[in-house]
């Protein structure tokens, strides 16, 4: 999870509370991964545990201001420079489902065909939320980047429809 | 949305060639598209897409089934009566633009008009016009002059000049990148929320998914279509 190194990023820019972060980190990713204050407080004081942040003084209202330390700098620059490996995803249930389907001998193609509408009607609400005008640099960025996985899903099931059309052995199940 | 289509096709069909090399490129398609709609066609290659645009647009005719453009059948009329229509109602954007190299934006954008008669004082007011509305502020270069996405600024104005409100575009989006596919998108749905009704061909859903609606064709059929419910979700 990247919300140890999100932060060090927002604290790059200047000292910040704890609230001001929370705000900040949901505005930049356009509220597809939200954070709740628990969680920065855990994050944050792990990141003072490691050296990364260093908190300041408690205002008269008890809200203590976070800076970045040269450590905290340097663990940021090393994130950002370092490309992120394919990770663990979690298990796709489309991929098991057409995998099963043709194991299962099924119909694979209204599977598929009911997939690409879903997916498009998913697609159409994502290029309704880019066109709405205020949306800013970061949160575009993240919603680019939710199209173009739908639209490589979109290929996929392409792929797969021209795959299985293809071959004989799929073609014997459909009538 | 107004419920007033500006084309609609019924049950239409259309075989290319006869006999055991007969080509159903559509069987029965149906499907109509409004004033201020953008309807998106897709399919894979050979599912009927092209002929579909081309049969919206009255450059191609049905073998069955009828074909209205802003009420009017197309069926009733003479080869001249059609590219008259044509002319006045269609406008039509290709992936291969089609612009003309020794011409200005302006010039290009003006041509349809005239060959329609209109006077070229008058034809070159409404090309200055579509272009400021595409956004183009170069209306004397030439072709090659252009950016990619500027030359395709030129082509939907060129398929908008006049009072035509039918706008009929495949694949233009073609060789241009995201940025400036997107950009396309934009000036299609201004086009549309102005009015205009445009029938979108594309094989790439990213633009796609800019519709009010998107048709999916296989084997010449309407196989889906993001209008009708939702039936399970994944």
């Amino acid at each position: 999870m990247a919300i140890r190194q999100g932060l060090l990023a927002l604290l790059s820019m200047g000292p910040r509370y704890g609230y001001q972060l929370r705000a900040e980190f949901e505005a930049s990713t356009g509220a597809t991964w939200p954070l709740n204050i628990g969680q920065v407080y855990t994050t944050l004081s792990r990141l003072e545990r490691d050296g990364l942040v260093a908190p300041g003084e408690q205002d008269d209202q008890g809200r203590v201001v976070y800076s970045i330390t040269e450590a905290g700098r340097t663990e940021l620059e090393r994130w950002l420079s370092t490309p992120v490996a394919p990770s663990d995803r979690p298990r796709d249930e489309l991929v098991i489902k057409l995998a099963m389907a043709v194991t299962a001998r099924a119909d694979v193609r209204p599977v598929i065909q009911a997939q690409r509408t879903a997916t498009m009607r998913a697609l159409q609400e994502l290029v309704r939320a880019k066109r709405v005008n205020g949306a800013g640099a970061a949160q575009l960025l993240v919603l680019e980047s939710m199209i173009f996985r739908a639209e490589a899903e979109q290929r996929w099931l392409d792929h797969c429809e021209a795959v299985l059309t293809a071959s004989p052995q799929t073609q014997e199940t459909q009538t | 949305m107004s419920f007033d289509p500006v084309v609609r096709l019924a049950d239409v069909t259309r075989v290319h060639g006869d006999g055991p090399q007969a080509v159903h490129a559509l069987r029965g398609v149906s499907m109509e598209v409004a004033a201020g709609e953008l309807v998106a066609v897709m399919g894979p290659s050979g599912s009927g897409k092209s002929t579909l645009l081309n049969l919206a647009g009255g450059l191609d005719r049905p073998t069955s089934g009828a074909v209205t453009v802003e009420g009017t059948p197309l069926t009733s009329l003479t080869a001249k009566e059609l590219a008259a229509l044509r002319r006045r109602h269609a406008g039509y954007v290709f992936q291969d633009l089609n612009l003309i190299p020794s011409l200005t934006a302006a010039e290009n954008v003006m041509l349809p008009r005239e060959l329609d008669g209109v006077r070229a004082r008058q034809a070159r007011r409404e090309a200055l016009a579509a272009l400021a509305e595409v956004g183009l502020d170069e209306p004397d270069r030439f072709p090659d002059e252009l950016s990619g996405g500027q030359r395709q600024r030129v082509a939907i104005a060129r398929a908008l000049a006049g009072e035509r409100r039918l706008l009929l575009a495949d694949e233009p989006t073609g060789a241009l990148d995201t940025p400036t596919g997107d950009e396309v998108l934009r000036l299609l749905r201004a086009r549309c929320d102005a009015g205009a009704a445009v029938l979108l061909v594309t094989h790439e859903s990213r633009y796609a998914a800019w519709a009010d609606r998107v048709v999916f064709l296989r084997d010449g059929e309407i196989a889906d279509s993001t209008d009708a419910a939702p039936e399970t979700a994944r």
